[in-house]
């Protein structure tokens, strides 16, 4: 980037006043965001607060306990000697053992700490305060920013001599920060499990971070009772603070000295830290990260060849052009006139014919002689049959009535 | 900040994300199907519009707002701005009709990222149609309330 982006340092009193305009951003937001990195590091340096715990070495292991051998049809698990209770032939000493010692128990020389090199852990501070100035980052990791009126947030040094809670509360509801701090509020859940009993009684989100600079600031005293805020030196920025959980974005809050003594924290491109003794930022890998805008560019256009479309040879499906209209246009484009014109000459021959009214005269007349015609035919039918009958009692002396038996 | 980055970053974890039933769904307001993909999530975006709807008071006649990402070099609130500003969204209420947000949407996406427009004004539509029942409730419910 040419253009250094700029950020505004506002008003303590009054979150609509700005008090300088254009303040450049410190190069350490311009580092390449590593989450891999972030992630490393925070997983080991976490472990670094962890305070030694063991299982009594003797656990389990407080029995004269010895195994009975072979020929005794039990297994050969050591048992517990003596008698007159319960307790005595009863298994002991194997992890697998009911009161039996664990297996592996927990030494206090386990190894609780990590070293992480000191580079991996700067380049992690320095991107994890990268991803506190931008916006996406710090929306993915919860906070509750839709009315700060800017991020990164760099407020006056003022907020440095503040002593009352209550100056810090309306500090906070005049810059939007209230909402996260509301957001911590109304999250507070009672934590699960035993810690409970060991002093963690609540689970509290993390709200805004304040970073100050100056070593006499007195705010810590005025924020620390507001619930989710913390207040930290920019001298002694902590990774576990500033991206926690291994998530990147939190929400800082910067006095204006803590947010210009960051150049001379992590140093510049063009010049190394002076305190982070010849520590230089990290180099991105690619210096424009942007796909999409790469692939659309001009010149990459250019050299593109052509898209291609997906050429169809032929349907998947074999359609009969003797059924189907369209198959047959396909193979024969003269097919749909010729159905047009066979159309229009059955309409041609047709022109001429009126159509038939059916009125009802008709109709009746229709009906009167077709009764005619059935009622003639059914005394015709009739007749033969009559007929029928006289012949066979004439000529085959058959009873009347009687049934013919051939 | 380049949203394949970001991506990169917010895709396994974000505080939008919601896992369940083997679907990855996203609360974000400006992901307007609600499935949390690449170019569905807007809040990684430069250029988004969510359409999100609000709680409103009785009688409102659009509980719809939308939530246009502001694509600022350095983000600042514009404080003077009639519309409620934050550093990265505008939000405008949908008041009477949906069709200045429909432009709003249109003008915003263009020729490009149609599958994004269609499902923002897929969303104002279903949400219009929502509240329309709503409000007809209510002027029923008010009529019998004066009977």
């Amino acid at each position: 980037m040419t253009s250094v982006p700029l950020v505004s340092v506002f008003s303590a009193d009054d979150s609509s006043k700005v008090t300088a305009k254009h303040i450049p951003l410190p190069a350490v937001f311009q580092t390449p965001i590593r989450p891999d990195i972030v992630s490393f590091v925070h997983t080991n340096i976490a472990k670094n607060r962890r305070q030694a715990h063991a299982v009594n070495p003797q656990a389990g292991m407080q029995h004269s306990a010895e195994s009975w051998g072979t020929g005794r049809a039990v297994a050969r698990i050591p048992r517990v000697s003596g008698s007159g209770t319960h307790r005595s032939g009863q298994a002991a000493f194997g992890n697998q053992c009911r009161k039996g010692r664990m297996s592996l128990p927990i030494k206090v020389w386990r190894r609780w700490h990590r070293r992480v090199n000191i580079k991996q852990k700067r380049h992690a501070a320095a991107t994890a305060v990268a991803a506190t100035g931008i916006v996406p980052l710090v929306l993915a990791r919860g906070h509750r920013i839709s009315q700060v009126p800017q991020i990164p947030l760099v407020v006056e040094d003022k907020i440095e001599s503040y002593e009352k809670t209550t100056d810090a509360l309306n500090f906070l509801k005049r810059f939007g920060a209230f909402e996260d701090v509301q957001k911590v509020v109304s999250t507070k859940v009672v934590r699960a499990g035993i810690s409970k009993q060991r002093g963690k009684k609540y689970r509290v989100r993390k709200g805004p971070l304040v970073v100050y600079f100056n070593e006499n600031a007195k705010l810590l005293k005025a924020f620390r009772n507001v619930p989710g805020v913390e207040v930290v030196n920019v001298t002694r920025l902590n990774l576990l603070q500033l991206a926690p959980g291994g998530q990147l974005g939190r929400f800082v809050i910067w006095t204006q000295s803590a947010f210009a003594h960051l150049d001379k924290l992590f140093g510049t491109y063009r010049y190394t830290s002076i305190i982070k003794d010849g520590y230089q930022l990290l180099r991105p890998l690619i210096t424009n990260p942007d796909l999409a805008r790469i692939i659309n560019s001009n010149q990459v256009q250019e050299k593109v060849q052509p898209a291609k479309t997906t050429k169809v040879l032929h349907e998947v499906q074999k359609k009969n052009p003797l059924k189907n209209s369209k198959a047959m246009d396909r193979l024969n484009p003269y097919a749909k006139k010729q159905r047009a014109a066979a159309v229009a000459a059955i309409k041609a021959n047709t022109k001429g014919t009126k159509k038939i009214k059916k009125n009802k005269a008709l109709k009746k007349a229709s009906r009167a002689a077709y009764n005619k015609v059935a009622a003639s035919l059914n005394d015709a039918t009739k007749a033969a049959v009559q007929e029928e009958q006289d012949i066979k009692v004439k000529y085959f002396s058959v009873q009347k009535g009687a049934a013919q038996t051939e | 900040m380049s949203q394949q980055v970001l991506w990169e970053v917010v895709k396994g974890n974000n505080a939008f994300l919601v896992k369940r039933n083997g679907l990855t769904l996203s609360t974000d307001p400006f992901n307007n199907t609600g499935v949390q993909t690449y170019s569905s999530t807007g809040f990684i975006s430069k250029n988004a519009v969510g359409v999100v709807s609000t709680s409103g008071k009785v009688n409102q006649i659009n509980n719809i707002n939308l939530v246009t990402k502001k694509s600022t070099k350095f983000q600042q609130a514009d404080r003077k701005a009639k519309n409620t500003q934050s550093v990265y969204a505008s939000t405008l209420a949908v008041k009477h009709g949906v069709h200045t947000a429909s432009r709003v949407i249109r003008k915003r996406f263009g020729t490009s990222r149609v599958g994004l427009q269609r499902a923002a004004l897929r969303k104002l539509v279903k949400l219009n149609r929502a509240n329309a029942v709503r409000r007809r409730n209510e002027l029923a419910a008010a009529k019998a309330q004066k009977k």
